[in-house]
């Protein structure tokens, strides 16, 4: 055992640069994997945690202000909820802060605890007295509202002023940087003055002994629909909506990073493999003077397996801590929007699963080639000195021959593929790499595009929403007085009850020319007259409808026969969400005091917008908020950016590794070829060129086949992606890459790795002659 | 006759040397000359017949080929005067054992951006390889190899053919038809440095004898006739020589 011991370490000291590869490429790895196995272990933590802490409602209602309190007290008990709270009163509330206007959900509520939905008060303290508020701290976090602030209420004719006192979290309702209108309390003292006559309605929570299931949830509504008059239930929630919700960013995040994670341990495995297999070949002689002195093939195989597993070693020892440490920021994120104190958690048990992990996978790597060692006959070893060598890059030679190029090209793409299985194992890493660099651009991208869309970016300038207490008219008209002004769709929204949907579906009601948003339809048309309508895939597929079918709707208690002409594109609705889209006549007809909460405003070519946003908001300051169109709040979108973006990169650098690597090995194997070229005349510049030549051809191979596979993938990311909200995706959508890119990334991927084969190709152009010829 | 090669005062001191492996060598060697290196093993031969190919440059001294100083050439300038001026066969052959024999022959003229198959299959035939030109060295006889290696020497028609031992690891018979091979193309004009430190050998073809000990000249023969005075060099050196 010492003989193995101290044979392996002598040769870890002579083969420094290899151990030095084999450590930064499992460092790299087990980096990603750690950070990867951190947050899929806990992300469904501090959700679920909040939700029993604050006894948490399973169901959220909401219920039409015409309907009698006294009956929704009956309402538990039909669908044998186990606690209930409310009626609580609600009404939707506009009020500015700091120049921007906000529309929260203003709920009436004495007290911040209960049996169900309990409050967390994270700063401040509870409302008490009728000027006074407390705001969700997602909502305050994002829009950067403090304490003692005072906001003005804009929706309500007398004007008033609430300070804000309290900060809470509030498990049953979405999170705010994912969109989502949040919670705002008051005393039920101070919430008549907020409201307008029917503005007014009345929400419900119910909790049950155990988590239902969708389909429970599902039949509770209908039971809830049948308790109370047509067309009562106006909104609900469910908690798994809301926690589907509260983790779509890292849910989105884990599955790319799960993928990410194996690639870049894959492609570790074939660096190590590489390694090993290079170090049995020059170390061929050896390996017979090993045997002959008397070491077993189990030995031999143990020499070679510990070289590999003491850089390993060392990388996760460093590693792993590193990327648990680098991964708090990301788990502190979720549980800061929900208000809990982060507590930094380091798992033992997960370190060491990543340690095991990462030594099976290298062992196993390394313990194929060095079994090849093991096995070698002492005699045939120490005769030819040398591994034998392949011949596969003839038919590469002589393709490159016959097209001129220059000599010392041609022996370098002979190089490259002289080792079939090291170039397919150094390929393998390549392609890995180029591939997750692609998919996490495109999926990046991907995720802005949608904002992009969802936010009419390039077909919209201006957003102006309108308080409830300025007519439609009025607004129309100052508008449209404006000189810049184009084109205005105006919007309102609505809730239109379709049968087979449990919850009243959002439906955006369209004034104008609608078409010119720029929706993306999958199948079908755009409306184009009343009773015409578009939906979600989601809409239809629990509808159990399709194009050129029709159904009745309703509204406000009036039927509504509509037919579908299009499937519309739409992530607004959420995951699993409905969302129907229609034209003002269709909606006119039922709803007679229809009005538009807001108006998309399309500028004349070369209008100065912000000069339109100042001219127009200084018209009506109190009534009208103007913004120029945006992708709203995008702050962890961009988390997801960097960390995508981030692994790929350490993916890449593995990648790159990996052809520095197969380089090394090559150059050195070929010193005495390289030694013979030079004493023919192969000047220095000629050594370079086809050292570099190798590892140019490798990435340029890799390049070819990852792009493709990797715009595959992120197309198959991509449709998942489409399919939360029940979509196909619009062909359109996919192209987030402009040509040039797909070229160009390639093109950048066999420079950096001509660059790192530069390298080892400067040391063999250096080489000495005669010592190499002499020490034969 | 012009002169090719001269090396003045030169010494070569090798890293970690004790004593010079060569120490003030002082030699011509004109054009159109076979001239035969011998001495004993470590006597300096190759590394004087390094430093003629510019593969190394001298501790002290000038090494001057064909009018060029070697010492003023950098390592690219070196480079492109041995691709130019000097073929250089090796003991061991030094096949590049990817390439098949005629590829290796090639090698040094595409090198310097040639194209030229109609000298190679001009060689392959003078040479007698011709049927093994699309095989692998490791096929390869060592009389063929070395053929292979002879042939890629000449491809750029160098001035100056060096060959370090190139019957070393050969058997007596291959060897022979090596040495024939050699003296043919000397008759054909071509210019030759041999390093051999066997003694019938040099004197069977070369003109000119000059003996190494201990990293300096210790005798330089001319030989008029080489058939005649080749047992008298023998006779006379014989105990150094053949150690
Ligand atoms: N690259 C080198 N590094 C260090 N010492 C060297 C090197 N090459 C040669 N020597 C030493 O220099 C001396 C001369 O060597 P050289 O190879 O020129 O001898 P040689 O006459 O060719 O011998 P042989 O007949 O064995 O080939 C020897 O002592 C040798 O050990
Ligand atoms: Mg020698």
């Amino acid at each position: 055992m010492t003989a193995v011991l101290v044979k392996a370490f002598r040769d870890l000291r002579r083969r420094r640069l290899q151990a030095v590869v084999v450590f930064v490429t499992t460092l790299l790895a087990v980096g990603t994997g750690t950070i990867a196995l951190t947050l899929i272990a806990q992300t469904s933590d501090p959700y679920q945690t909040a939700f029993e802490a604050q006894k948490g409602a399973h169901l959220v209602v909401d219920f039409d202000g015409k309907v009698d309190p006294g009956a929704l007290a009956g309402t538990p008990a039909a669908i044998g909820a186990s606690a209930f709270a409310g009626p609580y009163r609600a009404t939707d509330m506009q009020f500015q802060s700091g120049g921007h206007k906000y529309t929260v959900t203003t709920i009436a509520r004495d007290n911040p605890g209960g049996d169900v939905g309990q409050l967390r008060i994270t700063g401040g303290r509870w409302p008490s007295s009728s000027n006074e508020i407390a705001l969700t701290r997602s909502f305050a976090d994002l829009n950067h509202v403090s304490l003692g602030d005072r906001l003005r209420v804009l929706s309500v004719p007398q004007a008033s002023i609430l300070t804000v006192v309290g900060v809470v979290v509030d498990i049953d309702e979405l999170r705010a940087d994912v969109g989502g209108q949040q919670h705002a309390w008051v005393i039920e003292s101070a919430f008549a003055s907020l409201t307008t006559k029917g503005a007014s309605f009345y929400q419900m929570d119910y909790r049950f002994s155990s988590d239902p299931t969708s389909a429970q949830l599902q039949a509770h509504l209908d039971t809830l629909r049948a308790s109370v008059p047509p067309d009562s239930i106006t909104g609900s929630i469910s908690y798994i909506f809301a926690r589907t919700v509260f983790h779509i960013s890292t849910e989105i995040l884990t599955g790319v990073l799960v993928a990410f994670s194996v690639f870049a341990l894959a492609a570790t495995a074939a660096i190590v493999a590489n390694l090993v297999t290079g170090i049995v070949i020059s170390a061929y002689r050896e390996i017979g003077i090993m045997k002959a002195v008397g070491f077993t093939p189990t030995q031999v195989i143990g020499v070679f397996v510990l070289q590999i597993l003491v850089p390993t070693a060392t990388a996760s020892v460093i590693g792993i801590p590193a990327a648990m440490v680098l991964s708090q920021p990301l788990l502190a994120s979720n549980s800061q929007a929900l208000g809990l104190a982060y507590q930094p958690t380091y798992s033992p048990l997960l370190g060491l699963l990543a340690l095991a992990g990462a030594l099976l996978i290298v062992t196993i790597a390394a313990l194929l080639p060095a079994f090849r060692a093991g096995r070698l006959k002492p005699a045939i070893v120490i005769a030819n000195a040398a591994a034998p060598r392949g011949h596969s890059g003839r038919w590469l030679r002589r393709l490159a021959s016959q097209a001129r190029l220059p000599r010392s090209v041609v022996l370098g793409l002979g190089d490259a593929t002289a080792r079939p299985v090291r170039a397919l194992l150094t390929l393998l890493a390549v392609v890995l790499g180029v591939a997750t660099v692609v998919v996490a651009l495109g999926e990046t991208r991907t995720f802005n595009e949608i904002y992009s869309y969802e936010g009419h970016i390039g077909k919209v300038d201006v957003v102006v929403a309108k308080s409830p207490a300025l007519a439609d008219a009025d607004t129309t008209k100052l508008i449209n007085s404006q000189p810049e002004t184009g084109r205005v769709v105006a919007q309102a929204f609505a809730n239109i009850t379709a049968h087979g949907i449990a919850d009243p579906v959002n439906t955006l009601t369209f004034r104008g020319d609608s078409a010119s948003l720029g929706y993306l339809l999958t199948s079908g048309r755009w409306f184009s007259g009343p009773g015409e309508v578009v939906a979600n895939g989601g809409f239809l597929q629990d509808a159990h409808l399709n194009v050129g079918d029709s159904f009745t709707g309703s509204v406000n208690g009036a039927a509504l026969k509509l037919r579908i002409v299009g499937v519309v594109y739409d992530f607004t609705s959420g995951p699993g969400g409905h969302i129907l889209m229609l034209d003002w006549t269709t909606l006119a007809a039922g709803v007679p005091d229809l009005f538009p909460s807001s108006y998309m405003v399309t500028l004349k070519s070369g209008s100065n917008v912000d000069a339109y946003v100042r001219r127009l908001a200084a018209a009506q300051p109190d009534l009208l908020d103007v913004q120029a169109a945006s992708t709203g709040n995008t702050a962890f979108l961009s988390v997801i950016a960097v960390v995508l973006l981030g692994i790929a990169g350490l993916i890449a650098l593995i990648a790159i590794a990996g052809i520095f690597n197969t380089v090394l090995l090559n150059t050195r194997e070929r010193l005495r070829d390289t030694a013979t070229l030079k004493t023919l005349g192969m000047s220095p510049r000629q050594v370079i060129a086809m050292v570099a030549t190798s590892g140019g051809f490798l990435a340029l191979l890799g390049g070819l086949i990852a792009v493709p596979a990797g715009v595959a993938l992120y197309r198959v990311l991509f449709d998942q992606l489409s399919a939360l909200g029940g979509n196909t995706t619009p062909p359109s959508f996919y192209d987030v890459f402009a040509t040039w890119e797909l070229i160009a990334i390639p093109i950048v991927g066999v420079a950096v790795a001509i660059a790192a084969a530069t390298i080892p190709g400067r040391w063999a152009a250096r080489t000495n002659v005669v010592e190499v010829l002499h020490a034969e | 006759m012009s002169e090719l090669v001269r090396l003045t005062e030169v010494t070569k001191v090798y890293q970690g040397g004790i004593t010079g492996a060569l120490n003030g060598v002082s030699v011509a060697v004109e054009k159109g000359e076979f001239a035969a290196i011998m001495g004993p093993s470590g006597s300096g031969k190759s590394t004087m017949l390094n430093l003629v190919a510019g593969l190394d440059r001298p501790s002290s001294g000038t090494v001057t080929v064909g009018g060029t100083d070697l010492g003023k050439l950098g390592e690219a300038g070196l480079a492109r005067f041995r691709r130019d001026h000097i073929g250089f066969v090796f003991q061991f052959f030094y096949l590049l054992p990817n390439l098949t024999a005629l590829e290796n022959i090639l090698i040094p003229a595409q090198l310097k951006g040639n194209v030229v198959p109609g000298r190679a299959r001009e060689l392959l035939e003078q040479l007698a390889i011709k049927e093994v030109a699309d095989r692998y060295p490791a096929l390869l006889s060592g009389g063929q190899q070395q053929r292979v290696a002879i042939a890629r020497a000449l491809i750029n028609n160098p001035t100056l053919l060096l060959a370090d031992e190139p019957t070393g690891a050969l058997d007596t018979h291959t060897g022979d038809q090596v040495m024939e091979l050699l003296g043919e193309l000397h008759r054909h004009g071509q210019t030759i440095l041999l390093v051999t430190h066997d003694a019938k050998l040099a004197t069977r073809h070369a003109a000119r004898v000059i003996s190494v000990m201990d990293g300096k000249i210790v005798d330089d023969a001319r030989l008029e006739s080489p058939d005649r005075t080749a047992s008298e060099v023998i006779r006379v050196r014989g105990e150094e020589v053949s150690r």
